[in-house]
């Protein structure tokens, strides 16, 4: 198995274990406090992290603003999603809308990054979409135009 | 009212603010969603090429930071309509989700140190409600439904084929 591989499965698994654990807060507390709180724990990480590994000094300036855009563009669209939900937009439709990022994201990287897909990652790619989609839909939840 | 079609310049631009206004504001908000996490994925891999997962995590956190000023400013305007009985619980989920949401975004990243594509990464990754769907089965008992079952077969061949 590729190095990448194991890491972005890591990934998907603690990213799993979120959906339970963000259900279990936004069941007792507004979805504002516990994406405060959410934001603590990242300050709380990133003191250990400071801890314990050495950060790289130096960093050029592309790479700076990359990442901190990174920290922004991920905050925000967590921000966003909520704001679609209170909106008024139905969690089935809103949840699987949003679940197409990474469409985005394919498109963006063959376009500007030049990356390249085999025949076989590009039907993954879309296989992963469709799951994607379909594991958000809540059990008899009917999608209505 | 529906939009009214026009071919003078002047009821042109009308129209379209008309039409914008008309689009329902959770449809915006998705998009915008879309549009902000589809982005994150394209600048995590430019990052990827210069910086180490554990100070990227340094940066990414300094950049949810502006968010989180105004977030907090918002919990204490809502401070007095907020219930209190079960939020140290509350506050403890939340805690822990940003905890493993931390440690999955250094895994992420890992990922696109390690010489994964974007374009595959951010797929697979986006896979993850299948762990969700499944702690729900095992964990809180909750019954699935067929298409989420088909999903979470559809997800294995994904993972299958993006790792090909």
């Amino acid at each position: 198995m590729h190095a990448w591989l194991g890491f972005a499965i890591l990934a998907l698994v603690l990213w799993g274990i979120t959906g339970v654990t963000q259900k279990l807060s936004t069941n007792r507390i507004s979805s504002e406090r516990s994406f405060l709180w959410f934001c603590w724990a990242m300050v709380a990480l990133s003191g250990l992290v400071l801890l314990l590994v050495r950060p790289h000094s130096a960093l050029g300036i592309v790479v700076v603003l990359c990442s901190v855009a990174g920290g922004a563009l991920n905050g925000l669209g967590a921000w966003t999603s909520f704001r679609a939900l209170e909106s008024g937009g139905k969690a089935s439709i809103v949840i699987s809308l949003i679940s197409l990022y990474p469409l985005l994201t394919v498109v963006l990287a063959v376009l500007l990054l030049h990356e390249r897909l085999t025949w076989m990652q590009s039907a993954g790619a879309v296989t992963a979409i469709a799951a994607a989609i379909l594991l958000s839909l809540e059990p008899n939840s009917k999608v209505e135009p | 009212m529906p939009p009214v079609c026009s071919a003078g310049h002047e009821r042109g631009p009308v129209n379209a603010t008309n039409r914008w206004k008309s689009t329902p504001r959770w449809l915006l908000w998705s998009l915008l969603t879309i549009v902000l996490w589809g982005t994150w994925g394209l600048v995590s891999k430019v990052a990827s090429a210069g910086v180490d997962a554990y100070s990227n995590q340094l940066l990414y956190t300094a950049g949810i930071l502006p968010l989180m000023v105004f977030v907090a400013w918002t919990v204490h305007r809502n401070k007095a309509a907020e219930k209190r009985e079960h939020r140290t619980a509350g506050v403890f989920w939340a805690f822990l989700t940003g905890i493993l949401g931390g440690v999955g975004n250094i895994a992420f990243f890992e990922a696109l140190v390690k010489g994964g594509n974007a374009s595959v990464v951010a797929p697979v990754t986006a896979l993850f409600p299948m762990v969700t769907v499944l702690l729900a089965l095992v964990v809180l008992r909750e019954r699935l439904g067929r298409v989420q079952w088909l999903g979470l077969g559809l997800a294995f061949v994904a993972i299958y084929l993006l790792s090909a």
